[in-house]
């Protein structure tokens, strides 16, 4: 099993939901987040205030998927949250030891 | 007495039995009130059975024990899965510890028997004493009922102990049953419409009616209190009866005691016309609609009990503080007055009077201008006469001058939401209705889409103090709003198209404002703007989040949608109020974080694309056959020569029938080379100007203003492709001059004309103005920022100036711009609060400012400004 975490544009989520769910995932943990990588934020001056936007914002998404899945989430995210800009986000993969279900004390790759 | 004890492989089956018989009699049809009586005597009978039986089986004599039901329980409501809330109570520690092990066997035997028991012990001596951090179990002993026992121990307690112990106690058990009621109120957003209610927890329901009850207990039966009529007691036991059931039908549904009444229990309930006794059979909105009133009923029964203050015998010394405290705050409300406000709520002192429709509405604009609530009494009393059509009313149609005043004021919502209670929204506004109660199923909105659509409206008023720093940013918006009126129809009409059996809700709500605007006689300018913010109402959010707002296109693509900073700022506080009210959770400061860059991003982008985004009037051909049709008589190519090269802001600021009424003015500068036009409005004038440009045109206007007093709050200044200036201003009369002097207005305009056509100067006219008035400290010091922008216009430069607002603030910065040969291609005006904050697109001699000339202006102006 792998867990994905992937930054994403929030503009992006939607459409990368959607795919995900086309190829088989429901299930997946979302936050709001902000932060920043080589995309510096930037500067606005609104009626004599200055707003510094230095952290973006940004979606991250959390999963844990069966081997078998992961090149089909990782390409899926790859195609649907590219723009080609600086700031699309970044896919992280970690290997995760166990899986338990909490109501049934499942374990291993049926508990996902 | 009873038998010996069975043993519990007899006694289970049997219980099991009979409740099975019980749910079959509810399934069948049985009431509530049955069922939840069945239950009981089953628990009754159970546990006298086994205590009994365990007291003889250890040989044991009752005395020093009792068992008593407490809380629901006590009051004989034990729904299917509730606990049975029971106390022992000992004579004293002896009999306690003699006991102890008893009553373990008891606890477990009736958990084998499956009842739940919550049980709690305490000596004699100990329910005497109040236990400050559990009000609860005192709340609980109020409805004590015996079991079990001994009988005379429980009545010492109940006749002789706890009388005196309770009385003494009244104070401290209704501020604590005040305080545990306001915050189980709290948790569910003090309002009964949710989507999935909780039937026990949640406004209106179970638990409000339980604590009603026990405030009658403590405030005592005060006739003042009894239901107003013998109808009242019976809503209200209808109510709780109707509740009742719906608790019972999720016990047995869910198997435990689960009281959220979810979307498929309400298809269940509506299925099985739960405690409908009407027999007309109702789709789920519709039976939820039955729950809500039912739900209302309970709600405000227990409020007003709430209401009520506890009287406690005074104190001679705590008499005469009460007597000098109520005789010098309490002011008599003037003669002839219909309400006044009472310990900070409006009272009516007239009743007969609220027969004329329009004193009833007049309290309502109060109480929106002032945001001073009704009290309950006032609402029971226009509910009292709005409800008996019997009563002769007159004045009874609201007009768009009246609702306008109450939505355009600091706090709409104060009225708003009473007269949605009282019915008279639904008179005023009947698209409303569609939306009454209505439950829409969707996994983000947690209120039904009337307390939804109210909901926006009270966050926005609640900008005049912003709760947090999600609405700090947009709470200057909202401050300085000109047409809240607008913004706020639009937020009671903008969801009805969900009440409607149409594809698009947004399409069904503009079905709506067609018949209100009609209705209410909504100028056609009105109407338009609330039409562009309830068509445009999801945009905001959709372009926050399914948009990268820090994309370039995004915001000008956004910008052209909007068009004018006006109606995106009308935008931004209808997006911030309408993603907060689907629920406390929905505006995250993730997401009000990026309405205000996408907010900020389209203002500069507006004012900045001002002067480059220019009219061709040849493209305009629909608008130019509105002018042409409004005027009359007018050759298409004339209206062409006007409108040609004016910023595009001045076609989005303006309606046709505006620009028509301009393009007349324009025909008639052939007679008079000075056109002007000079309107009240809500807050101040309006002065439309149009003559040829020339040197300090805009420094001269600004100053006959100021020589007259008057305080520019907002102005643009346009110029058309043939050097025809069009200014608008719109001000303040500080000293009403022109309110309160009618003959003053044309002086005003001679003095203006004499001024701009050179035959009179300007100077002493400001001179006599600056003896006249004393400069006040500001309130809020702003500090002056000057930027120039060489990027935003191809042939312009702008320069924005922020700088603390001052009486002849713009004559200044004009007269500055005019002394160093910078012309004004396109201003932009505006204050917000003590902040002046001025656009200027600025050319000399044809040409962009180069860089001396900018740092020579920054500095003059900033001389001048200080």
């Amino acid at each position: 099993m792998m867990k994905l975490e992937a930054i994403i544009q929030p503009s992006r989520f939607e459409s990368v939901k959607d795919a995900l769910r086309e190829v088989g995932i429901e299930g997946m943990t979302v936050t709001e987040v902000r932060g920043h990588g080589r995309q510096k934020g930037h500067t606005e001056v609104y009626r004599g205030r200055e707003y510094t936007v230095d952290l973006l914002p940004k979606i991250k998404l959390e999963m844990v998927l069966p081997d078998k899945l992961v090149n089909t989430v990782v390409d899926t995210i790859l195609k649907t949250a590219k723009t080609g800009k600086i700031g699309d986000g970044k896919i992280f993969l970690s290997r995760v030891e166990e899986a338990i279900r909490i109501r049934n004390e499942e374990r291993g790759e049926s508990a996902l | 007495m009873p038998g010996p004890a069975k043993p519990i492989g007899v006694l289970a089956p049997e219980i099991e039995k009979e409740r099975a018989q019980i749910r079959a009699q509810f399934a069948a049809g049985a009431t509530a009130r049955e069922t939840l009586r069945q239950l009981c005597e089953l628990a009754d009978g159970t546990i006298h059975e086994t205590f009994a039986g365990m007291m003889k089986v250890h040989e044991t004599p009752e005395d020093g024990l009792s068992l008593l039901a407490l809380g629901g329980y006590g009051r004989q409501m034990l729904f299917p899965y509730s606990d049975l809330d029971i106390l022992f109570l000992f004579e004293n520690h002896k009999s306690e510890e003699e006991f102890r092990p008893l009553i373990s066997e008891f606890s477990r035997t009736m958990w084998d028997l499956g009842f739940r028991v919550s049980s709690a012990g305490r000596t004699m001596d100990e329910c005497k004493r109040i236990e400050e951090d559990n009000a609860e179990f005192h709340l609980a002993l109020l409805d004590r009922r015996f079991l079990a026992g001994d009988q005379q121990l429980f009545d010492r307690l109940d006749k002789r102990i706890l009388p005196p112990s309770e009385k003494q106690a009244r104070p401290f058990l209704f501020s604590q049953l005040h305080r545990l009621t306001k915050e189980r109120l709290a948790r569910y957003g003090n309002t009964i419409f949710h989507l999935e209610p909780n039937v026990k927890e949640a406004p209106g329901g179970l638990r409000d009616y339980q604590a009603a009850f026990w405030l009658r207990q403590i405030l005592g039966d005060r006739p003042d209190l009894r239901g107003s009529s013998s109808a009242d007691e019976q809503l209200a036991a209808d109510a709780v009866e109707f509740q009742s059931s719906i608790r019972c039908l999720l016990h047995y549904s869910n198997g435990r005691n689960d009281n959220t009444l979810t979307y498929e229990m309400q298809e269940e309930a509506a299925q099985r016309s739960l405690a409908v006794r009407d027999g007309v059979q109702r789709d789920a909105a519709e039976w939820m609609r039955l729950y809500f009133r039912h739900a209302r009923t309970l709600n405000r029964q227990l409020l007003r009990y709430l209401d009520q203050k506890i009287t406690m015998p005074l104190s001679l010394r705590e008499r005469l503080f009460s007597a000098a405290r109520s005789a010098t705050r309490t002011e008599p409300p003037p003669s002839g007055a219909h309400f006044a406000i009472r310990n900070g709520q409006f009272e009516i002192l007239d009743q007969p009077a609220l027969a004329d429709r329009a004193i009833v509405y007049s309290l309502f604009t109060e109480a929106a201008r002032t945001g001073t609530p009704l009290s309950r009494d006032a609402e029971r009393i226009i509910a009292y006469v709005v409800s008996h059509p019997e009563l002769p009313g007159f004045n009874q149609t609201m007009s768009w001058d009246t609702l306008k005043e109450i939505l355009a004021a600091d706090y709409p919502g104060m009225a708003l939401r009473p007269m949605q209670r009282l019915g008279i929204l639904m008179e005023v506004l009947p698209e409303f209705r569609s939306i009454d109660s209505l439950v829409v199923r969707d996994f983000y909105h947690r209120y039904t889409v009337d307390e939804h659509s109210l909901r926006t409206i009270e966050h926005l008023q609640a900008l005049a103090d912003p709760p947090d720093t999600r609405g700090a940013q947009v709470a200057a918006l909202w401050k300085t709003q000109e047409r809240r009126d607008l913004l706020v129809f639009a937020l009671l009409l903008h969801d009805t198209g969900k009440g409607m059996p149409v594809e698009n809700h947004v399409q069904g709500s503009l079905t709506s404002l067609a018949s209100a605007a009609s209705r209410l006689g909504l100028s056609p300018e009105e109407e338009a703007e609330v039409h562009f913010l309830i068509e445009h109402h999801l945009d905001m959010s959709a372009t926050v989040q399914r948009r990268d707002i820090f994309d370039p296109s995004t915001v000008s693509g956004f910008s052209a949608t909007v068009s004018t900073l006006e109606r995106l700022q009308r935008l931004c506080l209808l997006t911030y109020a309408d993603i907060h009210a689907v629920n406390p959770e929905a505006l995250t400061p993730w997401k009000a974080e990026m309405l205000w860059q996408l907010f900020v991003a389209s203002a500069n982008h507006l004012s900045r694309s001002l002067d480059s985004d220019r009219l061709h009037a040849s493209d305009e051909a629909s608008l130019l056959a509105q002018v042409q049709a409004a005027v009359g008589g007018a050759a298409r190519s004339e209206i062409e020569r006007f409108l040609e090269g004016f910023p595009r802001r001045y076609l989005a600021a303006h309606s046709a029938a505006e620009i028509a009424g301009h393009f007349s003015l324009y025909r008639k500068l052939g007679g008079a080379p000075l056109q002007t036009e000079l309107k009240a409005e809500r807050h101040g004038f309006s002065l439309t100007l149009l003559t040829a440009d020339r040197p300090r045109l805009f420094a001269t206007i600004a100053g006959v203003l100021a020589a007259w007093g008057m305080n520019i709050i907002k102005a643009d200044a346009f110029a058309n492709a043939a050097g025809v200036v069009l200014d608008t201003f719109h001000f303040s009369d500080l000293h009403r001059t022109l309110e309160l002097n009618p003959s003053e207005v044309e002086r005003f305009q001679k003095t203006l004309a004499e001024v701009l056509g050179g035959q009179a100067p300007l100077e002493p006219l400001l001179q006599s103005r600056e003896s006249a008035s004393r400069a006040r400290p500001p309130k809020v010091a702003v500090a002056t920022q000057i930027n120039f922008d060489d990027d935003a216009s191809a042939h312009s430069t702008l320069l924005e100036v922020v700088a603390q607002d001052r009486a002849g603030l713009l004559y200044d910065m004009g007269s500055s711009l005019a002394r160093l040969d910078c012309n004004i291609e396109v201003a932009l005006i505006d204050t917000e609060g003590q902040k002046a904050i001025d656009v200027f697109y600025l050319t000399s001699q044809g040409n962009k400012l180069d860089i001396r000339k900018q740092e020579v202006l920054s500095e003059v102006l900033k001389g001048t400004l200080g």
